[in-house]
């Protein structure tokens, strides 16, 4: 006999909000349905009674982790209507805090999937090094969650110091590499409780439209750092891991070798910042009627923004924010079909959700 | 943009039986779709692979409608095409859906009916949530934010 289990809205297996409906045959899962919209709050619609200052601090607080993004994205959507470039050093140091964000953004997630595995201790050593990765955004940019770093035609804080930083990095990336890296990659803990679990296959990857470390752990070889190289990604070298299997371990593993990965970006970019000015020197602009888009890889995939202006106006016609989460979280779905109910919570983090971007 | 892509782009206006050019603006290659059916097009854009990204609505000041954008990418390449709803009216409101051809287009789909009260047609709704009450459009359509207008 199939019965239902609901889990969320309110669920200790969850980090934010949003409901699982499961259909279950004793402990295995037969067929899911999954209800979003919790923490709605009309973002898109607020944007439009913002001015072109105050609408980037309104969509820095999309998201609470990847807040930097969603500024850059809407910048770089902004400087495309007003054809303001920004300077080199700006470019790099776009970079830098967007891979200092993805770092701080998969080892939050690192830590959650290490409490929902059982696995505690990781759990605590996990957030210890996130706290690192804070300490070194908080000494760019002065603040731990919402940077205030993008503004139309560079950034707003300049990185006076780049080998400081650079040792901060280099420490970073020695602890992770002793601790976080083996453990997910080589500890029999993570790979019982992950491996074989949460499959979505590549074809399913590709008819759900998923982005990121979830299409990337899927077999799709897709990243936006490389096939649309924005700020000065085209600089860089950097390979974008992707690993064939679909389950939870796949994504554990792409998210893994993308730390090393973003290190390795962290560390060409401060040591090759160019000098100069990290803000355009045009004070004048004005924004031309018409709608630019601006794609941007955030930690957890594609974010897009098509933000539409008329001349003349200090608002936005129209933003609006296609984030990862609105992507990913469908294959929700298929990944917990024949999946063990125990299984779910960890299933359903293994594409690291976040329902604040998705519902806006 | 590589050799292969930009074949890959030049064979879609023939693909679609139109003979408009490519547009490079704003981040993206925009392709006007004139009397096209969106349908077609999401058939032309599984056959080439390219992945569905979103669709963006606005709502056009006075009576004159709504455009819908849709977005694919191409390898790295940014695709969008507009569409065109004529009338302010919720009758109006109507364009093919292509969930059945393209499930990765379901949530937005749902999404911007709630938001705007456009109705894609051949398809069943499942509330996302993201609406007050049961009144389709009431979050960003300004007749129905402004209870002039009701479903």
């Amino acid at each position: 006999m199939s019965y239902k289990i609901p889990m969320g809205p309110y669920h200790p297996g969850l980090e934010e909000p949003y409901k699982l409906d499961m259909i279950c045959e004793g402990e295995t899962v037969q067929d899911a349905k999954l209800h979003i919209g919790f923490n709605f709050r009309g973002i898109e619609h607020l944007a439009e009674t913002r001015n072109y200052i105050q609408v980037i601090a309104l969509m820095e607080r999309v998201c609470g982790i990847c807040s930097n993004i969603h500024t850059l994205t809407l910048c770089q959507a902004m400087e495309k209507l007003t054809g303001l470039t920004p300077p080199p050093r700006a470019l790099y140091i776009r970079v830098i805090m967007a891979e200092l964000e993805r770092l701080h953004s998969h080892v939050l997630w690192a830590g959650i999937a290490s409490k929902l595995m059982g696995f505690k201790t990781m759990f605590m050593t996990c957030f210890e090094i996130r706290e690192k990765v804070m300490d070194v955004l908080a000494a760019i940019s002065g603040n731990r969650v919402n940077y205030a770093m993008n503004c139309i035609g560079g950034v707003n804080r300049d990185i006076t110091d780049p080998q400081a930083i650079l040792k901060m990095v280099e420490a970073l990336e020695l602890e992770m590499s002793r601790t976080i890296i083996p453990i997910f990659t080589t500890s029999k803990t993570a790979r019982s409780r992950c491996a074989g679990i949460g499959v979505l296959t590549l074809e399913k990857a590709v008819s759900c439209g998923v982005v990121g470390p979830t299409a990337r752990a899927s077999g799709l070889p897709q990243d936006l750092r490389r096939d649309a190289p924005y700020a000065a990604y085209a600089e860089m070298e950097f390979d974008a891991p992707v690993q064939p299997d679909g389950d939870v371990r796949a994504r554990l593993l792409v998210r893994a070798l993308e730390i090393m990965e973003s290190c390795k970006i962290l560390r060409q970019a401060l040591s090759k910042l160019p000098p100069g000015e990290f803000h355009t020197a045009d004070e004048k602009f004005v924004f031309t009627t018409g709608t630019a888009t601006s794609r941007v890889e955030a930690p957890r995939g594609e974010v897009m923004y098509s933000v539409s202006w008329k001349e003349g106006s200090r608002n936005p016609a129209r933003v609006h924010v296609r984030t990862p989460t609105f992507a990913n979280m469908p294959a929700i779905r298929w990944m917990v079909i024949g999946a063990r109910l125990a299984d779910t919570p960890l299933i359903q983090a293994s594409i690291d959700p976040c329902y604040s971007c998705t519902d806006r | 943009m590589t050799t292969s892509t930009m074949s890959l782009l030049e064979s879609i206006p023939e693909k679609l039986g139109t003979t408009e050019p490519w547009v490079e603006t704003g981040g993206a290659h925009w392709l006007a779709t004139g009397a096209l059916s969106v349908r077609e097009l999401a058939k032309a854009m599984n056959e080439l692979h390219a992945r569905f990204v979103t669709i963006t609505a606005y709502q056009l000041p006075k009576d004159e409608g709504f455009r819908l954008e849709y977005h694919w990418d191409l390898d790295g390449q940014l695709l969008g095409f507009p569409f065109q709803i004529a009338g302010n009216s919720i009758e109006n409101g109507k364009i093919e859906s292509i969930y059945d051809l393209c499930e990765a287009a379901d949530w937005i789909e749902r999404e911007i009916h709630e938001g705007f009260a456009i109705d894609f047609l051949g398809r069943e709704y499942e509330p996302l949530l993201l609406r007050r009450g049961d009144t389709p459009g009431v979050n960003l359509r300004d007749a129905v934010a402004a209870g002039k207008e009701n479903k």
